[in-house]
């Protein structure tokens, strides 16, 4: 059902429940890291090299930020359609969004698995 | 009592402006539309909508001291002085606290908001059982004043495409309506981007309500019912290819 939810069929449903779950992929994440970070403790570089050296872990960042990148163009959207009546400025604002937000996913996933 | 009120006639104002009125009331005067009703005896050119002063009618919504409401029922006792008036936000002013409200009903219109059922009419009315009857308890009682509309930004930046609270409660109370045939037809008239999902539960709408309903939670009924929905395509496209199997 879920999945039904998410195809063509339901195009606003299929925005609004892909940030809840975006947004709930991410908060488990943050719950996760968090509590690594707290166990880990990573203190200097070499830690930090440590810290995100489990393939593991950074298969999980790298979903992470997927996630974020989804919720990001999906809430950003919004605020453009509802903040930027002009229909070519919005139009030039969306297309650097979605340039910013494959060059963070790239940026992310070069550092993770580089 | 002192009052400043917003004023705009476009025959002969180029912007609109505020002004002041110092009122002396009398005991009788004990709601904001008697106040109004004094200063239009000493101002006859204030324009606003009123009818029933009892608030059934709606009519005479306005912002009073920064939040929507009714003046027929807001007392005065309760409001701060200067009682700063102004038209309903997000809609076109026609002149002083008169608001054009095209847009809204055109909204409300747009969710059918009327019982669809296609069977022979009964020779007496569709009977519904009391529990079926209750499921529309506040929901039927909006008296489509606009404040909850009015008081969304969802509203304020996409008033042709967001419904807004008052036509997605219409909406949700025909949904479900035990006598109404339409279920799937009303979720789909919903499902374009904008016109459900613009909402982002920041609540004006239940805060601002003069009837004390819930549209927030109207609009969440509605997404839940779109789960529904969804199972029961599932369920029926299963049924579809079991039956195509056999």
């Amino acid at each position: 059902m879920w999945i039904e939810l998410l195809t063509k069929r339901y195009p606003g449903m299929r925005a609004w429940l892909s940030q809840r779950l975006t947004g709930l992929a991410m908060a488990l994440y943050s719950v996760l890291a968090v509590g690594r970070f707290f166990y880990l403790a990573p203190s200097d570089y070499q830690a930090w090299v440590e810290f995100f050296q489990p393939l593991w872990w950074r298969v999980l960042t790298m979903l992470f930020w997927l996630a974020l990148t989804l919720h990001a163009w999906l809430g950003i959207r919004d605020v453009f359609k509802d903040y930027v009546p002009n229909a070519t400025l919005r139009s030039v604002l969306l297309k650097g969004l979605v340039i910013l937000l494959w060059l963070y996913l790239a940026w992310a996933a070069y550092l993770l698995f580089a | 009592m002192k009052f400043s009120i917003y004023r705009f006639n476009p025959d002969v104002d180029k912007k609109p402006y505020m002004q002041d009125y110092d009122v002396v009331l009398e005991d009788s005067d004990q709601m904001l539309l008697d106040a109004l009703m004094r200063i239009k005896d000493l101002d006859d050119s204030l324009s606003l909508r009123k009818s029933c002063r009892e608030g059934v009618c709606g009519s005479d919504s306005m912002n009073i001291n920064g939040k929507n409401g009714l003046a027929c029922i807001t007392k005065l006792s309760d409001l701060e002085e200067p009682v700063v008036l102004r038209p309903m936000p997000g809609l076109p002013v026609i002149r002083d606290l008169v608001v054009d409200m095209t847009q809204f009903f055109e909204n409300y219109n747009s969710v059918k908001p009327y019982l669809v059922n296609n069977d022979a009419p009964p020779t007496t009315e569709r009977l519904q059982s009391p529990a079926d009857r209750a499921k529309l308890d506040g929901l039927y009682e909006c008296i489509l004043c606009g404040a909850c509309t009015t008081s969304c930004p969802s509203f304020w930046w996409n008033p042709d495409k967001f419904v807004g609270p008052a036509g997605l409660m219409q909406a949700y109370r025909f949904m479900v309506d035990s006598r109404d045939q339409a279920l799937d037809e009303r979720l789909d008239n919903l499902e374009e981007p904008d016109r459900l999902y613009r909402c982002h539960n920041i609540m004006n709408c239940v805060e601002v309500c003069p009837k004390k309903l819930n549209p927030n939670a109207a609009i969440a009924n509605i997404k839940d019912l779109k789960f529904e929905q969804a199972r029961e395509h599932k369920n029926k496209a299963k049924k579809h290819i079991e039956i195509k199997a056999v």
